[in-house]
């Protein structure tokens, strides 16, 4: 092990560079507290080239140091790729790094075989296609990246990400960014933008900034893909608003209104209890409040 | 047709077997043969993308093993009349030209003229089968407006020479089955639908008809992310809801007001002409036909009459 000067590292070829992000706060304290504990790894060049180690470069370099611990190796540049991999399946690598790995790999000129190999240790499906989305990942706009990496969302949703233009998935991050989401939620506003703009030819962005919160852009975003399931659903509620159910009684409608029945649901503890929910039923199919929802599920 | 790209395999297990149908929806009791698993036209919406994980064609050429297996179910079945298709888990005639898979079984069925067998397909060639043909091989196309097939159907024959396939058919005495599936909302089907109709009646004898299936479109959530992925405007154009089994269908009301407008074309042109719902429920049948169809059994039933009516005691 050396201790070399960082001037003469070459921070800016990032050949072997996987990680993202490149900056951690978390490991920013922890090298101002005690330093650098493990050395990183360089190809023996002048200037040197980082193999393993960027982040405690270049957060050593953020926190004033000007020399780092290091161990000099000679290997070849296909080599040095796979122990900067190796060096960080342990601690399991989000999308854009497996990206990285992969991109990298193939701009190296390595065998799709040894590819697949890589890819099962990254836990990834050895195909073509996952190859393709994986570089195509690694290609993205910083943002982009950033949006995935902290949101931690799957492959599925980053696909669904990717189908948009660099200009749509501007507009969407920076919506999805603005509001509190959850994965789930952000695999649902996906689908419903992409069948937006495939049923639409576009999306209309500026009635969608400004929405207070996830519930709301939902309900926007359904309104334009399920017009007449929503229009079925509000009429559902405003029939149930007038049946005026107390919460011992329940009507249950399909969701999708499919189904060509309801389930008509009391709750009683008593038979006084049962004889009175009976009654307030009794009174709503008279109303032809009854009707009124079996309607709606017969289209 | 190129034929490059298919790669034959033999396949085994049970080939004969009742169509699986779909949860909580109205099956017509149809009988499949899987002959071949895997199909080359490689239609958009195709659910054989989502069921079968391999992109190799499977065969089974153990033709007097399958007409075993057939000829079981006939003798065994004294109440009704069966009906086996090869169009399940593939296309009947697009690759039967070279292998000549179809013909043992026409004349199995000519010769044992207890059940009726249906080649179901968009590849409109039947030349080949012409010295083989009897009324008990129904001859059935696929039908959508050109423009459907134009743009999500295209390794397949266009209309016109479908239903130049079907009149021939027709002209060797084969009864013609016509399959409305799936039919797609897209901006402007209303009127493309009329026009394919309107060639319908034009070129086709429609007393020989012997049914007419509709079915919108549905399919599995797995092709939802490739419809999406693909951009898929026409597939996706309409107001899709989760069914019952889990797959999409387009909402009620929408199936309704197409299947009405079907309905209402093709009686138009042929009063008798027997049409049937695929995989659709009990309050779709009642409102589009007027009929209550209230389980499997009872369109078996309808199967049975309107074979009876059109065989007589030929079968």
């Amino acid at each position: 092990m050396k201790t070399i000067d960082i001037d003469h590292i070459n921070i800016n070829d990032r050949r072997f560079c996987i990680s993202y992000p490149m900056y951690d706060s978390t490991l920013l304290s922890s090298i101002n507290k005690i330093g650098i504990i493990q050395p990183v790894i360089l190809l023996n060049t002048m200037p040197y080239v980082v193999i393993t180690g960027f982040k405690r470069t270049l957060t050593a370099i953020q926190a004033g140091f000007t020399k780092i611990p290091s161990v000099i190796v000679d290997v070849s540049e296909k080599d040095a790729l796979l122990y900067a991999i190796h060096d960080n399946i342990k601690r399991g690598l989000n999308i854009v790094e497996k990206g990285h790995c992969i991109e990298r790999m193939l701009h190296m000129g390595f065998s799709l075989t040894e590819i697949h190999e890589t890819m099962i240790l990254l836990s990834l499906d050895p195909h073509e296609k996952i190859v393709e989305r994986l570089t195509a990942v690694a290609d993205m706009e910083d943002t982009f990246k950033a949006f995935i990496t902290t949101k931690g969302i799957a492959m599925k949703q980053v696909e669904m990400l990717m189908y948009f233009s660099s200009e749509e998935r501007s507009e969407i991050i920076d919506i999805l960014t603005s509001i509190h989401t959850t994965e789930s939620f952000i695999r649902e506003i996906l689908e419903l933008l992409n069948l937006v703009k495939i049923k639409k030819g576009g999306i209309d962005f500026d009635s969608l900034k400004n929405v207070p919160d996830a519930q709301e852009l939902k309900k926007i975003l359904k309104k334009l893909v399920n017009p007449i399931l929503v229009s079925l659903e509000e009429e559902l509620k405003r029939i149930k608003l007038l049946c005026a159910l107390s919460p011992d009684i329940d009507i249950k409608v399909d969701p999708f209104f499919e189904k060509g029945y309801i389930d008509m649901l009391i709750r009683a503890k008593t038979e006084d209890k049962a004889k009175d929910a009976i009654e307030k039923l009794r009174n709503i199919l008279n109303k032809g409040y009854i009707r009124s929802i079996l309607e709606l599920t017969r289209g | 047709m190129n034929l490059q790209e298919v790669r034959v395999e033999e396949a085994k297990g049970n080939i004969v077997r009742d169509c699986p149908g779909t949860r909580y929806h109205i099956c017509c009791g149809y009988k499949t043969i899987d002959l071949i698993e895997g199909c080359i036209m490689s239609c958009s919406y195709c659910i054989l993308k989502a069921y079968i994980n391999n992109p190799c064609i499977k065969i089974n050429k153990d033709i007097p093993y399958i007409i075993s297996q057939v000829e079981h179910m006939i003798d065994a079945e004294t109440n009704h009349t069966l009906r086996f298709g090869t169009g399940e888990l593939s296309d009947s005639l697009a690759l039967d030209r070279k292998l000549g898979l179809n013909r043992p079984l026409i004349e199995f069925f000519g010769e044992k003229k207890r059940a009726l067998l249906e080649l179901k397909s968009k590849w409109a060639y039947i030349t080949h089968l012409a010295p083989y043909l009897n009324p008990y091989t129904v001859i059935s196309f696929s039908v959508a407006p050109q423009n459907i097939i134009s743009k999500e159907e295209k390794r397949t024959s266009p209309l016109y020479k479908r239903l130049l396939a079907a009149r021939k058919a027709q002209e060797l005495g084969c009864f013609v089955g016509l399959h409305f599936d799936p039919v797609i909302i897209y901006e402007g089907f209303e009127k493309d639908y009329e026009y394919l109709i309107d060639d319908i009646g034009r070129i086709l004898d429609l007393k020989k008809v012997i049914w007419v299936s509709m079915g919108l479109l549905r399919f599995p959530p797995r092709l939802l992310d490739r419809f999406i992925e693909e951009g898929r405007k026409n597939l996706l154009y309409g107001e899709f809801v989760r069914g019952e089994d889990g797959k999409y269908r387009y909402i009620k009301q929408e199936r309704i007001k197409v299947y009405r407008m079907l309905h209402d074309l093709l009686k138009a042109r042929e009063e008798n002409l027997f049409i049937y719902l695929c995989m659709e429920r009990e309050d779709i049948w009642q409102k589009v036909t007027g009929l209550t169809v209230e389980d499997n059994k009872t369109l078996i039933g309808f199967f049975d009459k309107r074979i009876e009516n059109l065989f007589g005691g030929n079968i």
